[in-house]
């Protein structure tokens, strides 16, 4: 209650309205109002859904998540109830309870991200984030988000099919994030958002009387230990890119939020630290709004303007 | 506002810790819960500095107070037992499902710090004056807790009770809890005998609620195998229904 009251902390993602700049990371938050138990979903910037994909998909075998010492690792795999369900099931707890969504889109070629665009067109979906850390079946599987002419023709396909607002999700595993980006303005981005994970691995090791028993998992590590390399990214993206950026990696206060304002983000995602206090995302709004009221900037636009300079 | 309801997040104080066996404690927490809590269900903890939240099964659960019967693994389980009382802890719960209790004489079969859940499913049966035997098995007398009740103890080097595994124990069964051999033993004597089986899992979580899928695991359901999450479909399943790994 009365933390959007003011709307000092509007925010403009090219034309995208959000009452704050805080939005949840897709996979740590759910389809809809799954965490209504710990915030009032309702007062977010926005959630950003699971990845959906046209079928629903079973996601990874065997052990899908392991803490380490600053983060954790996920190997969930994209298990999802796909479009069609999601469209059936969740979207209208989303109307009815007046939760802004972002959906989290994925496929395996372009046909698919295609097909979605199309649904999420038809269904009047305000805004999708293309998660294009996928392997793309064509192309030997290698991930369409790592090279910039299969990334520019996968947004532009997506653009081309897509009239909502149309948010482009980075991965930090490539060589040269700026050159990513510069290719998804170029197909028709509205925004970026970096970063998603990074590849990761943790080999837990036991040893009982001289025998050996090792637990490997490979996957994705998100979490604090990620934020300096997401800050990084989201400085260097920000030098070469006019749409807005929206920063995302290893966020759990209020100060690594300012930090992304300065360099150069306009909004924030919040993940794994939904995980360690579910209902962070309503303290670090309510702290925002202080902040910029004692601090006496007319509004978050003044304050993103005063980190910047 | 449609939100004005519970939330499940409390600031709770520790009013006991105390060591109960060789290298587990007794922890209850004030935290003021106003719902009832039912034996099965689970709570989470904040461990100061870590990532995932850790979670613990309700053990106890009396006027607002939480109590949880702990294991010392690693660092968050040691962290929890070096608090004192009065610290604040922050708590999330009651999370999961819980056992289905049936008018029905029941076998309760507990192994190591597992049987904190059945312990509570104990007293819950108690209270309704439901005919049960607690069967309890651990590596050996040190390691048993000594605020439980059971009705029977099996220790592996036979200091205590009897020599062996608590499964030896097993001819006709029902509720169970913790280590996987034992709780496919019990899931696979049940399925033998006929008899109903519910067994309380566990698994590495992150979200506790349902959201994230990274504590499934596979379940029959309607002739196919389906995931189920562990934290919200679980932690209690039927025996038959599990697909052991
Ligand atoms: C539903 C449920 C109920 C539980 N009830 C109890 C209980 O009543 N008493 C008790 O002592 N323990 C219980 N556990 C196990 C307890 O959660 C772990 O022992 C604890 O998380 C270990 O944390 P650590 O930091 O000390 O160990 P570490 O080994 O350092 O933990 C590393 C990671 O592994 C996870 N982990 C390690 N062992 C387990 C395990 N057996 N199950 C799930 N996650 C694990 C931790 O959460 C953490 O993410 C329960 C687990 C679940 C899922
Ligand atoms: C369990 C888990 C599941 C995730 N699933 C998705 C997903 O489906 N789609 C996606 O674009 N990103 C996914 N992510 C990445 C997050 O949205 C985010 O980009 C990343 O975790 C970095 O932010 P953080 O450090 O705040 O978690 C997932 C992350 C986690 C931890
Ligand atoms: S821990 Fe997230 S689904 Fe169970």
């Amino acid at each position: 209650m009365g933390i959007i009251s003011s709307g000092i902390l509007q925010t403009n993602l090219n034309g995208y309205i959000l009452k704050n700049p805080i939005i949840t990371a897709s996979g740590t938050y759910g389809y809809n109002n799954e965490y209504s138990d710990f915030v009032n979903v309702s007062t977010l910037g926005a959630i950003v859904t699971k990845a959906i994909t046209l079928e629903p998909r079973e996601g990874n075998k065997g052990i899908r998540i392991a803490e380490t010492k600053a983060g954790m690792i996920n190997s969930i795999g994209l298990e999802n109830v796909g479009i069609e369900r999601f469209l059936e099931e969740k979207l209208k707890v989303l109307k009815d309870e007046n939760i802004e969504f972002i959906m989290n889109i994925a496929g395996s070629t372009i046909r698919e991200y295609v097909e979605l665009a199309k649904i999420c067109d038809e269904n009047k979906i305000k805004a999708i984030e293309v998660n294009i850390s996928c392997p793309n079946v064509k192309a030997g599987c290698l991930e369409f988000g790592t090279e910039e002419n299969s990334l520019y023709e996968l947004v532009n396909s997506v653009r081309n099919n897509y009239r909502g607002i149309l948010i482009v999700k980075l991965t930090p595993n490539v060589t040269s994030i700026e050159k990513i980006a510069m290719a998804a303005q170029k197909a028709g981005a509205d925004a970026i958002s970096a970063i998603n994970t990074l590849k990761g691995t943790q080999i837990k090791i036991n040893c009982q009387n001289g025998e050996i028993n090792k637990t490997i998992i490979s996957g994705g590590y998100s979490g604090k230990g990620i934020k300096p390399i997401a800050v990084g990214a989201v400085m260097r993206i920000a030098q070469v890119v006019n749409i807005p950026i929206i920063g995302i990696g290893g966020i759990e206060t209020l100060e690594d939020v300012l930090e992304f304002f300065a360099a150069g983000a306009e909004a924030v995602e919040i993940g794994t630290a939904n995980f360690t206090h579910p209902n962070i995302s309503e303290t670090i709004i309510k702290e925002l709004e202080e902040y910029v009221k004692i601090n006496g900037f007319k509004d978050i636009e003044e304050l993103k303007k005063e980190l910047r300079s | 506002m449609i939100n004005e309801k519970i939330k499940k997040i409390y600031n709770g104080k520790i009013e006991r810790i105390e060591k109960v066996a060789q290298t587990s404690y007794y922890i209850e927490i004030n935290c003021q819960v106003p719902v009832e809590v039912k034996a099965g269900q689970f709570v989470t903890v904040y461990c100061s500095g870590l990532t995932l939240r850790r979670p613990f099964s309700v053990f106890s659960n009396d006027n607002g107070r939480i109590g949880i019967l702990l294991k010392e693994r690693g660092n968050g389980t040691k962290y929890l037992t070096s608090l004192k009382i009065g610290d604040n802890i922050d708590l999330i719960g009651p999370l999961g499902n819980q056992f289905n209790i049936e008018e029905k004489k029941s076998l309760l079969i507990g192994a190591g710090i597992g049987i904190a859940p059945i312990s509570f499913l104990k007293k819950e049966l108690d209270k309704k004056r439901i005919e049960n035997c607690l069967a309890a098995g651990f590596l050996n007398k040190k390691e048993i807790p000594i605020n439980i009740k059971v009705d029977k103890i099996y220790t592996d080097d036979g200091s205590n009770g009897e020599k062996g595994s608590v499964v030896d124990y097993l001819d006709e069964l029902i509720k169970l809890y913790h280590p996987l051999p034992v709780l496919k033993t019990v899931a696979n004597v049940g399925e033998k005998y006929c008899i109903a089986t519910q067994i309380s899992m566990e698994k590495v979580m992150a979200c506790a609620i349902g959201v994230c899928r990274g504590c499934v695991i596979n379940i029959k359901k309607n002739g196919s195998i389906v995931n189920a999450a562990v934290c919200k479909e679980g932690p209690v399943f039927n025996g038959s229904e599990v697909v052991w790994e």
